[in-house]
């Protein structure tokens, strides 16, 4: 009896480990076929020789480089857009006094209870006047700055005491100073958490790019990779690869920040 | 005072990007919704038409009711992601590492998921219609008929937000007292009963919170729908492709916006619902 609650217990631990793990592991068995292996049916689970000839080829298929480079940029722009907003914003809606708080903090509130899918079009709009439709600049500052991140960074100034603040004023330190060398150093781990999600989100954006990117020399890696997808069904070995590559910036941030996710999503309940 | 105008610099730079991109935006969606617009040629101003036409649109109750349809992952996502919670909620090692595997998906891009999940459906290369054929299954069309679309659809969203939801849930379970379980287990409670009768009830506020943030974004599933299922007829999509399509295909922004505030509507319904949560959790 003991014996099969055990074998149990490994069955279905295998069956969820294969589920989460599998489209990973077949797209990655996907990229280093050959295209005879790659839509021969039935399936080969593993290829016959695996090689790395689709990893070598996609820069050649498509501006690829191009693609990356823009998720890059895209990505650095948004989040420390959204970090210095946050925190500046954050800082001044915990600590400070000022005329227009409530309202500011309204706007806050308000900004959260707008999906980005409702939002497009008048967002799209926005980014035309500004002249900034099919830029990197258009496809990140607009969507950069998150409600929810000042929020975080609010609370992260909150919970620390008003007597450390009074206590630097009295030594005479002034205000720039004590946002910047007192206090910011002190919300470090909500900072990383927001940095993390904040490159996350950006890396992975879709609905955004796909509407304010038009010239494929602007395209993120996302919506290279599903142009990619559309154009040509023999491409798919080139996507898989191209897929891999650019989950890599992802698992790595993963594996090196765990601690932080944990963390974030206590926090990011919300989101 | 000096001090007003130092403050300012702090809150300023916040403020004009969130009404520039927030507050601007809410304001204008509405306002759009009231005129037509295919950004070429001037605004002009039509009254209710947009919505009067709205309510005679097949296809915008086509998609309407295939995003509601979508919304069948929401029950399912919360009994998955709870099940997945109570699995791995003690801290093991080994558990560490399902953890890991299971909230992967949802840090992966969506247009990858999109991308994976169309090759495992794929009608005629695809490794799960081979896995069917091997059960006597002829081949399902996962990907060009309906409602096998929004079936594969959903279980790549599924598939996505699982492990999301399960680290939610394993924050709430780790605020559970001890005492309730441990007296539950001596008065002879077996591992399901302690499930049913001790821990859901002690994070009953989490479940409807869970089901809440899944049907609501749910229904606004896009990014998926447009990596696998590209080439289908229009009445095959969601309401935010739908949107999408008429907003920046068509040039119809106005039409289009009539649609997102229908999407805005629903979502203020679920948000609401979630606020007071949210407002415990963050001290207003």
């Amino acid at each position: 009896m003991r014996l099969f609650k055990k074998s149990t217990k490994y069955v279905i631990l295998a069956v969820i480990f294969l589920i989460f793990s599998f489209p990973f592991l077949w797209l990655l068995s996907t990229s280093l076929k050959g295209t005879e292996e790659v839509f021969a049916f039935p399936p080969k689970l593993l290829p016959s020789q695996p090689n790395v000839n689709n990893y070598l080829e996609v820069w050649k298929a498509a501006p690829f480089e191009k693609y990356f480079l823009n998720s890059i940029i895209i990505s650095i722009i948004s989040t420390l857009t959204n970090l210095i907003i946050a925190s500046l914003s954050g800082f001044a809606l915990a600590k400070l006094h000022f005329k227009f708080k409530g309202i500011f903090f309204l706007m806050v509130l308000s900004a959260m209870f707008l999906p980005r899918e409702a939002s497009v079009i008048p967002l799209y709009v926005i980014t035309l006047n500004l002249g900034m439709a099919d830029t990197l600049l258009g496809a990140s500052l607009p969507v950069a700055v998150e409600a929810f991140s000042i929020l975080m960074m609010r609370n992260a100034f909150l919970s620390i005491p008003d007597e450390i603040q009074e206590a630097a004023i009295v030594d005479g330190c002034g205000l720039f100073k004590l946002f910047y060398k007192i206090m910011l150093p002190m919300t470090f781990p909500t900072l990383t958490t927001i940095c993390i999600f904040s490159f996350i989100g950006a890396w992975g954006d879709f609905l955004w790019p796909i509407i304010v990117l038009k010239s494929q020399e602007n395209y993120t890696l996302q919506v290279g990779l599903s142009y990619m997808l559309g154009t040509f069904a023999g491409n798919f070995k080139y996507v898989a690869a191209g897929s891999i590559l650019a989950l890599i910036p992802v698992i790595a941030i993963f594996i090196f920040f765990q601690k932080y996710f944990e963390q974030g999503l206590f926090a990011g309940i919300g989101k | 005072m000096k001090r007003e105008s130092t403050f300012l610099f702090f809150a300023l730079p916040g403020a004009i990007f969130i009404f520039s991109f927030s507050i601007l935006s809410i304001v204008s969606l509405v306002v759009f919704s009231f005129v037509d617009y295919n950004v070429f040629s001037k605004p002009e101003f039509v009254g209710i038409k947009n919505y009067i036409n709205l309510l005679s649109d097949k296809y915008f109750w086509a998609c309407f009711a295939n995003s509601l349809f979508i919304t069948i992952a929401a029950p399912l996502l919360v009994i998955l992601s709870l099940v997945l919670a109570l699995l791995f909620r003690s801290n093991y090692s080994r558990n560490k590492f399902f953890r890991a595997i299971c909230f992967l998906p949802s840090l992966t891009p969506v247009a990858i998921i999109g991308i994976m999940w169309q090759w495992i459906f794929s009608e005629d290369y695809g490794i799960l219609n081979y896995l069917l054929s091997l059960l006597g299954i002829s081949k399902v069309k996962w990907l060009s008929s309906s409602p096998e679309n929004l079936i594969s659809v959903m279980i790549a969203t599924i598939w996505r937000g699982a492990g999301y939801y399960m680290m939610i849930f394993l924050a709430a379970l780790s605020s559970i007292p001890k005492e309730l379980e441990e007296a539950a287990q001596i008065d002879g409670a077996n591992k399901i009963q302690i499930a049913l009768k001790v821990i859901i009830p002690n994070i009953w506020n989490t479940v409807v919170f869970v089901f809440v943030i899944s049907a609501s974004s749910a229904i606004r599933l896009f990014s998926e729908m447009y990596v696998m299922i590209p080439g289908l007829p229009t009445d095959n999509k969601s309401l935010v492709y739908y949107l999408y399509t008429q907003s920046f295909e068509k040039f119809k922004l106005g039409y289009g916006s009539a649609i997102a505030f229908v999407v805005f509507l629903i979502s203020l319904i679920f948000s609401f619902y979630n606020f007071k949560l949210l407002e415990k959790k963050n001290n207003f």
